[in-house]
Formats: structure tokens, C-alpha cells, sequence
């Protein structure tokens, strides 16, 4: 992330992954040209630093025991099927860009997410490092 | 890539247990990182909207679910294998308390015309002069 | 810690003009067929289904990478990993599988050195065998048309319903259906032989004229379908006439019949949608290629001795196509073609029809009496274009009243918007003429 820039990075979450099983093929031919042309334009203008598409499946590993379980992906709203990274100036100009989301038109969602500078918990940390070591040297 | 839940897994832990975990995260960060793994990562602020409908006319405050189940940053990991990202997933330090770790193989570029394309370039050929009558009517 | 994603390779420029127009829906069509061949005719649901999800897969992953260098490839690869991936874990086959398998893994691989020519023909003949498979008499020509539309040329039901002004989920029943009464009916997927093969094969044309006429009569839905039904009609009519199977002057004569008419469909309509009649149509927005082609065709139908209504159908559209102008028109030459076509089929449509080509060469008296002469059944009185012609033709008799009332009976009868439009213009320019002639 830009130290010295005043741009923002913001990911752009794409949520879920059946609103393209009732499309013709003409209308998913329409998305795929609109989707790249909004990708490409994104990249050209520096906005977009990148994105993927995600595979359907996936493992979920949890607990102490570091389980794994098969995603729970199959027909779903809220998985994420892909993300673009942006880097711009604020938030609203990001939420600009996720309006243009070809996908929004036939159910898909866009989650638009700050990049945080820091970790919140690790800041926490370090607040609290810097609490202690002040009271120590007190 | 590797999606990471429950950004609120700090809750009910003592400082020195909190500063000891972190310690964990970051070493285990620096391990992967010396060992060229890691491709990009980045924790994810807490706030954020989510837009849908046409034209993205609804822009709802905040993320997508529920903050449990939010997501809280990712890690885009090289990997030899999906099974070999599993593992990696599984020695993340936060796992035992609370987070989970969504383990998604991100689609790679055509690996067949990567591969040859000198080939697909000759099929690319025959196939254009065996064209369906229509398309070159429509003109 | 942080560092930012590395940007994905840039797409060539133009790679989104190698999404030629209606790629996708073409390809879906070649690969339903190509599936239905190997998973059989029962299984035409699993086979849209695969192609679907490769047109999804495509959909994911080509915003990000870029369109192939070979897209039909792609989508051909990725609809084939699918079945086989399907087949294997879902087992649907069960002792059939090793020879589906092996008939899947006779496709061309990523790796294969050189196009396969017996890959195209497997192509071509396996949408040769939906065809006859979807026209076949068992199913009724509504089923017939929407089967073959959806299947052949991968229209959606949405925009099948568009097509045929009715709805997604009627267009949806009729096509479940069709496709249940191919499993009890055990219709075979294959290309007849011998006499049958002569018998079907009008069954497949009579199919193909049907949707070419839902694409091109005035009275269908959505304009921008309309036309497109139309080109995928002369599509398969040529894929028809290009393989021995189909290769019969009356193929060609069909295939020529549809080129002269689509040739025309531009001038059809003026910039605000109204219907334009011949003599006030813009010839030079008429497609001369297609009418080159129709001139190609119509040449073909002429080997042997085989004269079929679609013969004289073409030859007439022929007429239209060559004159220059409206008054250049050989009117005797279509009139003669009329009368020869009457003796084939003695439908009081093609009887209207030459009543007008009657009227224009022996005047318009000749002409309200020819259409008087027709044996009127309900389906005669009820279709709105009796009662336009009789209109137009008794206005040039500055018959007004009686033009008038023909017109207004017109107006009752048809639904269509465009149409009501034309009539009610020419009504209101009648009803001014007959106020003039008084005064």
C-alpha cells in the first residue's frame, strides 16, 4: 500500500455464485465482454492493481483441533466467487466502480472492503507494548 | 488464496496471551514470506458497504455477513498444491481461537493455450475456413 | 508484512471483438448436439446442462484472463473435462461408461498435433440427427419449433418465449414435454435411411419453414429475435443442404426461399417501426449477397425433376428480388407461378396472395374478384390480411365505402401493434379520399 500517495485500497469482494445459472448464452457472452472491458479499463487507469476469480471448491479449516471440511459453496449467495484490488481515492469512488459490477444486474453482489494499514488486533498490541514500555520507563 | 474469519477472535483473552499470539501470527507470516509464499497480504478494516441491484443501487453499510462470519483479511499463497495450501492453513496460529481459514484455489490462466499455443493458433485457422454459411451472410 | 497483489497479464487488444456475435449461443448449439450423440437422446437435459456450465466457466474466468486464443476450443475442452468429470463421479451410465469414455477421449486434447476434420464431421452430423430427432412427427409442430430452438440453436426459453409471445415457464413445459415424449416414444437419434429418410426429411423442412416464418411474419415479438430466427433457419437449412442426407433440390429450394426473404427484412420496416408495403420498401437496403446466395441455391434446386411448393415459393421471391423497382416487376411471371403453386396446395393464403398478383396484372376489379372467388373457410375470414387486400383494392376502385368497412374489419383482426398502426393509416387516407371525392 502507498505510504506517501493519499489513494486508498479497498478489495472488492464478488458474492455469490448462482446468479449466473438461469443466463442464455447470449446474456453471459454480454457479461463476459462488459465484465472485462470494467477489468481492463480499471487496470488502464491504475485503479485496479489486480483480481482473480476463485474456484468453486474449497476446504474450511477451524478449531483448535484444525479441522477440515469442504466448503460450503454449492448454490450459494454468499460465496466469494472472485476480487479485484483497487487502489483510489476513497471509499466513494470505490463504491463508484462497484456499481459497474456487470454481474449486479442478474443477482450478484459486490462487497467493498478497506484494506486495513494495520492489523486492528495488532495495533491493539502495539498500543499496549508502547502503554507498558512508557509506564516502565516512567 | 486464503480468506480468513471472525476478525473479533481477540475477545476474552488476556494481554499477555493476546501479545504472545500475535508474536505466533507475525512468525508465522515472516516463515511463509521467507520462503516466497506469500504473493499478497492484507487484513481487512472491519467497516465497508456491500452494493447490489441493478446498477448497484443498494449500498448497504457494512460488510457482507454477519461479523463472525466476515471476513476479516486473506493471504494469496503460492502453493505446490491445493492440499499443500490445506496444510498451510492448518499450522495458522489463530485457528484455535476462533478463526476459520477459507482454503479457495484461484483459477489460473488457460493453462492449455499457455501451453501451446502455436497449436491452438493452427485450430484457430481451420476453423475459421470452415465457417457457418450464416456468419459471413450477416456482412 | 504488507505487499500489494501483483497485477494478472494484460488481454491483447481486441480480444473482446473475438467474441464474435453470438459465439456463445453457436457453440452451445455444436456441443448440445455433439452431447446428445454420446449421452443419447435421453439424456438431452444432461447435455444442455454440461454445455451451460462451460458457458459459466467461461463467464468466471475470461473478464480476468482474457478470451482465448481459440474460444470454440475452450468451451469444446471445458464441456468435455465436465461430462467426463460428471460421468464418473455422478455414474450415471453405468455399464455403458467405458464406452462413453472412450468415445469422449476420442475429442481433440489440449495436445492433439492437428484439427481433427472427423471432429467437424462428428459435429455436423450430430446436429444433423437432433434435427431429425427434434422434427420428428411423434411431436407436435409447436414442440417441434421450440425443441429445435432450443437445442439447435441454444435459445434460451426466455427468449424463446419472446419469439412466440407467450411465456418463459409455457415455453419451459412444452420443451419438458417434448423431451419426456422422446423417451416414451423411443425416437431415435440418428439420420433415417432410404424411403424413410425421404419422408422425414419434409417433416424437418416443413419445421425449418415454420420457424423461418415465426422470424419473419410481422406478428412475432421482440424485432431483434425475429431476425435471428430467421438466420438460424437458413443456417440449418444449409447445414441440411450440405450433407447427403439433406441434399435434395428441395432443400435448396427452401434454403432459397428463406435467403430472398431475409434478403428483404431491412427494408421492411421505416425508421419508426411502421410496415412498409413493397411498392413504398427502400430496395436498396435489400442484403444483395444473401440474394446472390438465394441465386445459388435456386440454380441447385433446378437439377432434376423434383417441383415442390418451396420451388415455386423461391421463384416468386425470385420475381420480387431481381426487379429494380416495384413497376419493374414481372407480375405475369409471379402469377403464373401462383397458379402452378394453387395446384400443389390449395391453401386460401397462397389463393389471396395470387389474387393480388392477379390484380396486378389484370387491374383490381380482376383482383376483388379473384379474392371473391376464394372458398371462404373460417380460417380465411378470420385472418386480417383478407380484409386489408380487399381494402386496398377497392380504394383503388374508389370504392371508398367498401374500402372503408374493409379496412375496419381488418382492424378488428389483427393484435399486433405495427400492423394496427398500417391499417389505421391507411384507413384515415381513405377516409380522406372518400371525403374529397364528394366534396
Amino acid at each position: 500500500m502507498n505510504a506517501t500517495s493519499t489513494k486508498s485500497d479497498y478489495l472488492l469482494l464478488f458474492r455469490g455464485n448462482v446468479w449466473d445459472r438461469g443466463l442464455s448464452p447470449a446474456q453471459i457472452q454480454k457479461v463476459v465482454s462488459d465484465w472485462m472491458a470494467w477489468f481492463e479499463g480499471l487496470k488502464a487507469e491504475g485503479k485496479c492493481l489486480g483480481g482473480h476469480p476463485l474456484e468453486e471448491r474449497g476446504k474450511v479449516v477451524s478449531g483448535k483441533q484444525r479441522t477440515v471440511a469442504d466448503g460450503p459453496f454449492a448454490e450459494s449467495k454468499e460465496a466469494i466467487g472472485g476480487y479485484f484490488y483497487l487502489t483510489v481515492a476513497d471509499e466513494d469512488e470505490a463504491i463508484e466502480i462497484a456499481k459497474r459490477c456487470p454481474g449486479l444486474e442478474y443477482g450478484s453482489v459486490v462487497e467493498v472492503r478497506p484494506v486495513a494499514d494495520v492489523c486492528s488486533i495488532r495495533q491493539r498490541v502495539d498500543e499496549y507494548s508502547t502503554q507498558q514500555l512508557a509506564d516502565a520507563t516512567a | 488464496m486464503l480468506l480468513f474469519r471472525g476478525p473479533h477472535w481477540d475477545q476474552g483473552l488476556s494481554t499477555d496471551e493476546l501479545q504472545r499470539t500475535m508474536d505466533n501470527i507475525m512468525a508465522w507470516f515472516e516463515g511463509l514470506n521467507e520462503r516466497g509464499k506469500i504473493k499478497g497480504a492484507q487484513p481487512l478494516s472491519a467497516q465497508g458497504r456491500t452494493i447490489s441491484g441493478t446498477n448497484g443501487r443498494f449500498v448497504v453499510d457494512g460488510p457482507f455477513t454477519e461479523t463472525k462470519e466476515a471476513v476479516g483479511g486473506y493471504l494469496v499463497l503460492q502453493a505446490d498444491s491445493f492440499e499443500d495450501a490445506v496444510e498451510v492453513a492448518r499450522t495458522n496460529p489463530a485457528l484455535r481461537y476462533g478463526v476459520s481459514v477459507e482454503v479457495r484455489p484461484i483459477l489460473a490462466e488457460c493453462p492449455i493455450f499457455a501451453r501451446h499455443p502455436e497449436i491452438v493458433r493452427r485450430a484457430g485457422e481451420r476453423a475459421a475456413s470452415v465457417r457457418d454459411p450464416w456468419a459471413t451472410m450477416a456482412a | 508484512m504488507s505487499q500489494s497483489t501483483e497485477p494478472t497479464a494484460a488481454a491483447a487488444p481486441g480480444d473482446i471483438s473475438r467474441l464474435t456475435d453470438h459465439l456463445f449461443r453457436h457453440e452451445a448449439g455444436k456441443l448440445i448436439s455433439v452431447l446428445t450423440g454420446i449421452f443419447g437422446i435421453n439424456r438431452l437435459q444432461l447435455a444442455e446442462d454440461v454445455v451451460q456450465e462451460s458457458l459459466i466457466r467461461a463467464l468466471r474466468t475470461w473478464p480476468y484472463t482474457g478470451v482465448p486464443k481459440n474460444p470454440a476450443a475452450w468451451l469444446t475442452q471445458t464441456a468435455k473435462n465436465l461430462a467426463l468429470d460428471l460421468i464418473r463421479r455422478e455414474k450415471l451410465f453405468h455399464d455403458k461408461e467405458p464406452q462413453i469414455i472412450a468415445l469422449m477421449e476420442q475429442w481433440p486434447s489440449e495436445s492433439a498435433e492437428h484439427e481433427s476434420p472427423m471432429f467437424e464431421n462428428e459435429i455436423r452430423d450430430g446436429r444433423l440427427r437432433l434435427m431429425f430427432a427434434c422434427c420428428h412427427p411423434a411431436l407436435s409442430a409447436e414442440d417441434q419449433t421450440a425443441l429445435a430452438l432450443r437445442t439447435l440453436c441454444a435459445f434460451s426459453p426466455a427468449e424463446i418465449g419472446k419469439a412466440f409471445l407467450t411465456t418463459e415457464a409455457a415455453i419451459a413445459k412444452r420443451l419438458t414435454r417434448a423431451k419426456q415424449k422422446i423417451r416414451d416414444e423411443h425416437i431415435p437419434f440418428e439420420i433415417p435411411a432410404g424411403d424413410e429418410l425421404s419422408r422425414r426429411l419434409d417433416g424437418v423442412l416443413q419445421t425449418l419453414y415454420l420457424l423461418f416464418n415465426e422470424g419473419y411474419k410481422a406478428s412475432s415479438g421482440d424485432h431483434l429475435i425475429r431476425e435471428e430466427l430467421c438466420l438460424e433457419a437458413i443456417q440449418l437449412a444449409s447445414l441440411l443442404a450440405e450433407h447427403p442426407a439433406g441434399d435434395r433440390p428441395r432443400t435448396h429450394a427452401l434454403a432459397a426461399l428463406m435467403l430472398f426473404n431475409a434478403a428483404r427484412l431491412p427494408g421492411r420496416i421505416d425508421r419508426e417501426g411502421n410496415i412498409l408495403r413493397l411498392k413504398e420498401q427502400d430496395r436498396s437496403t435489400w442484403n444483395q449477397a444473401m440474394i446472390a446466395r438465394g441465386m445459388q441455391r435456386l440454380t441447385l434446386s433446378a437439377a432434376g425433376t423434383e417441383l415442390t411448393p418451396y420451388h415455386l415459393q423461391a421463384g416468386i421471391a425470385a420475381c420480387h428480388c431481381v426487379a429494380i423497382d416495384y413497376q419493374a416487376t414481372e407480375w405475369e411471371k409471379i402469377l403464373s407461378l401462383y397458379d402452378q403453386l394453387l395446384e400443389l396446395d390449395s391453401s386460401p393464403i397462397i389463393a389471396l396472395n395470387r389474387a393480388v398478383a392477379v390484380a396486378n396484372v389484370h387491374g383490381a376489379q380482376a383482383g376483388v374478384d379473384a379474392v371473391h372467388s376464394i372458398e371462404r373457410g373460417t380460417q380465411l375470414n378470420s385472418y386480417y390480411l383478407l380484409y386489408a387486400v380487399l381494402g386496398e383494392l377497392e380504394t383503388q376502385l374508389h370504392h371508398f365505402q367498401a374500402a372503408i368497412a374493409n379496412f375496419r374489419k381488418a382492424l378488428e383482426l389483427t393484435e399486433l401493434t405495427s400492423e394496427q398502426l398500417f391499417l389505421s393509416k391507411r384507413l384515415a387516407e381513405t377516409e380522406r379520399s372518400s371525403l374529397q371525392n364528394v366534396a
